[in-house]
């Protein structure tokens, strides 16, 4: 079931949910990019299908930073207690349908061998709202991976602008259709509407036999020799998860928190004995490609990537992953050429 | 101009002068470009930002050996700093000069070093820079503000960073191999994206390059957060310049202003 | 949090500003202890962090201080040309005039931030300088603006934007 909304109205609904109490995130308008936040206001949501803002939505399920336990010490004591948990119910809205595939995505790891209750909790306490896309550049890679404008996997409810500054509402889920007081309809069509899909890039299937099988390539120093170890990638990155835990406090006590991390950091794998197997930044960037599209796939049957294109836009040299993933692609079509691969 | 870079680039390689050039690929993104016939992947354009002598510092570039670097007025500043810091060997490196008027960022507007002074070769001609701007800037706007709202400003910018460090791995200047940053016993700075952690971690970045940060601007347009970092930085600059008469990486002859003291330093602030 | 609300915000009615001075072992730090010896009184409220050189003082120290809650820091050593070691106050006076200007950028309250030459015969001036500061810090009040942004992590933004 769907029904029309004017910008203004969605507006009005964002204004009660925050009236309510509720947390809503939404694309706001900051400088000169687009970022999601936290609204204080409801006039600061954006709600434009051709952008796609600089960040994702991963913070709101999964911080930068979440205490996870605070810790006293009283002579040889040590009192533990709790973090209060955030209870308010949230709404992330507008999101792009690349930022909601990535929370079934990241639902595997955060439950696989334990159940991580700070994510898990956001995800329950969470109704995600996305915003078709009516644009695409050069960065995005959705349809690569298994993705498009309009793709449903994470989504409540979508909005899809059918122009004069008009929305349409999707219902998706039972929670999305609670928010807008409708009923989930039946999913859209894989082809839907006029909605143009970037062109597949690679074959995330080649790929992953390309790694599968050359860990040694020297592709890896050709093609990313010019990352510089940030973790602008890492961080505005829709699915990757990596943490650090640290202490913070003094000699009376402190808190216990969960920081991102990235593995692109020159000392993620710095071993206490002084050792690092990943020494330079080649062997870095291999394994990030290696976590996104060989060993994740393998574990839990699910690229670790959505083609949202941030890393690329992010990256102060302009690497990101479709560069390599092309070349990648390329290379395992010219051996594919020269020799069949056996069934 | 890219036409006479590429034929530079191929003749270095080709006569195994160099091992590496350093330059600008599609889009102005940074390429190391190891044989000669890739020359062709180098271009010049409105898109060559970046600020390559970063790569100057990284073991994994050293590792290939004598390298060539493309680089404007603004970059050769950084190379001369980092020349006086023992570095780079510039004996050793071949620096491709680029002359330049602007790229249209914002910190062209202001430029005073269009031509390449001490390159091997400079490519290209540009005019003489005119005048800097006398109007106010970004950073006269911001000192014009009350403490208080000052305060206020930072820390509605700093609540958007999420600790990428791109500042500092974009920055030529920043070449520790162990930040302090990533110190843990102790802790000197807080790792947490928090208020605290990121004040500490700005006013660490920005004091330590002190009377040496030349001003490149890649720190501001690496921020995947748009926090204006520059703004910090400039703050010394101007305070460098005005105490001391220093501007990093315009003399090669010039002492450093934390290398060195003199008893004539002002000092009418401590009682 | 602007110095004014600072002063009218209604204090604990015993508010004592907590000092900390960073001071060089040759130097200052003698001059304090003449000041005890001589048995001049001065305010409790100074926390005293011996170093062997102003030289050696990292600006970050200056930043912890307010980080653990701090009112006032005075930063203190040798007269110059007087340095233990030759040339270490030089050293810290560039560094302190840079640090300044950083910090006034920032908007961070300098005027609780003091700079001061005091030698090993100087137990007067320690007794003044120290009653001084503290009778500044105790007007000023608390340094609530960095001391709140530093109480405890931050919560998330989803939880900060809804206060």
């Amino acid at each position: 079931m769907s029904a029309i909304l004017s910008v203004a109205a969605l507006g009005e609904l964002v204004a009660g949910w925050i009236g309510q109490g509720k947390l809503v995130a939404a694309p706001v308008q900051v400088g000169d990019r687009l970022l999601y936040q936290t609204l204080a206001t409801a006039g600061q949501a954006v709600f434009d299908a051709k952008r796609r803002p600089s960040n994702s939505i991963k913070e709101f399920f999964f911080p930068r930073h979440e205490p996870i336990f605070r810790y006293r010490l009283e002579g040889k004591e040590i009192a533990l207690s709790d973090v209060v948990p955030e209870e308010r119910e949230q709404i992330v809205i507008a999101a792009k349908p690349c930022d909601a595939a990535a929370l079934p995505i990241l639902d595997h790891v955060f439950n696989w061998d334990y159940e991580d209750g700070f994510y898990t909790g956001r995800r329950a306490r969470t109704t995600v709202v996305t915003l078709a896309c009516a644009a695409h550049d050069e960065a995005c890679f959705c349809t690569s991976v298994g993705g498009g404008p309009e793709d449903e996997a994470g989504s409540d409810a979508m909005l899809v602008d059918v122009g004069d500054g008009k929305f349409e509402v999707r219902a998706i889920t039972e929670k999305g259709a609670a928010l807008f007081g409708a009923t989930p309809g039946p999913p859209a069509e894989a082809d839907g509407g006029t909605l143009k899909r970037a062109p597949r890039r690679f074959d995330p299937a080649r790929v992953a036999r390309y790694l599968g099988a050359n860990f040694e390539s020297p592709l890896w120093k050709e093609l990313t020799l010019t990352c510089v170890g940030c973790g602008a990638c890492a961080y505005t990155c829709p699915t990757c998860h990596c943490f650090d835990i640290v202490d913070e406090g003094n000699a009376a006590g402190g808190v216990r928190v969960k920081n991102w991390d990235s593995c692109q950091f020159p000392f993620f794998t710095l071993h206490a004995s002084g050792h690092n197997p990943r020494s330079a930044q080649p062997q870095r960037q291999r394994q990030r490609l290696f976590h996104k599209f060989s060993i994740y796939p393998q574990k839990f049957n699910a690229v670790l990537c959505t083609g949202c294109g941030n890393c690329e836009r992010n990256c102060p040299v302009g690497l990101g992953v479709l560069k390599v993933l092309e070349a990648i692609d390329g290379e395992q079509r010219r051996l594919d050429a020269n020799e069949p691969v056996q069934a | 101009m890219t036409e006479r870079l590429r034929q530079t680039a191929r003749r270095l390689l080709e006569e195994g002068k160099v091992q590496v050039v350093i330059g600008y690929g599609a889009a102005g993104h940074p390429a190391l470009i190891t044989k000669a016939e890739d020359a062709q992947k180098l271009e010049w354009n409105d898109h060559c930002l970046a600020n390559l002598s970063v790569y100057l510092t990284r073991k994994e570039v050293k590792a290939l050996g004598k390298a060539a670097i493309v680089a404007k007025g603004c970059d050769e500043r950084a190379l001369v700093v980092l020349e006086k810091e023992s570095q780079i060997d510039r004996a050793a490196l071949y620096v491709i000069g680029m002359a330049c008027d602007g790229l249209g960022a914002p910190k062209c507007a202001s430029c005073q070093v269009h031509l390449p002074r001490f390159a091997d070769e400079v490519i290209g001609e540009v005019a003489p820079p005119a005048a800097a701007p006398t109007g106010p800037n970004g950073f006269d706007r911001l000192m014009a503000k009350s403490a208080a709202e000052r305060w206020a400003f930072w820390k509605d910018e700093f609540e958007r960073c999420v600790k990428c460090y791109a500042c500092r791995q974009v920055c030529p200047l920043c070449y520790c191999e162990r930040c302090i940053a990533d110190k843990n016993r102790p802790v000197v700075i807080d790792t947490s994206a928090t208020p605290k952690g990121n004040f500490a971690w700005h006013i660490t970045r920005a004091f330590h390059l002190a009377a040496r940060c030349v001003g490149c601007g890649e720190c501001t347009r690496a921020c995947p957060a748009g926090i204006p970092l520059a703004l910090l930085n400039q703050a010394l600059a101007q305070a460098t310049e005005a105490h001391f008469g220093y501007r990093p990486g315009m003399d090669p002859q010039a002492e450093p202003v934390f290398g060195a003291w003199s008893p004539a330093d002002r000092e009418d602030f401590i009682g | 949090m602007s110095e004014a609300n600072a002063m009218s915000e209604p204090r604990p009615v015993s508010f004592e500003p907590k000092i900390i001075a960073f001071v060089c072992n040759w130097c200052t730090y003698l001059g304090a202890d003449l000041a005890g010896t001589n048995r001049l009184e001065y305010p409790p409220n100074v926390r005293i962090i011996r170093l062997p050189c102003t030289g050696r003082i990292d600006f970050n120290l200056i930043v912890k201080a307010f980080e653990i809650g701090a009112d006032a820091v005075l930063v203190s050593g040798c007269h110059p040309g007087d340095c233990h070691y030759t040339a270490g106050n030089f050293h810290a006076r560039r560094r302190w005039m840079l640090f300044r200007s950083l910090l006034e950028t920032l908007g961070i309250e300098t005027e609780r931030i003091h700079f001061t030459w005091i030698s090993a015969a100087e137990g007067k001036k320690f007794q003044q300088v120290i009653g001084e500061i503290t009778e500044q810090a105790r007007a000023m009040g608390p340094y609530a603006a960095y001391q709140g942004m530093c109480a405890g992590p931050a919560p998330s933004p989803a939880v900060e934007a809804a206060k």
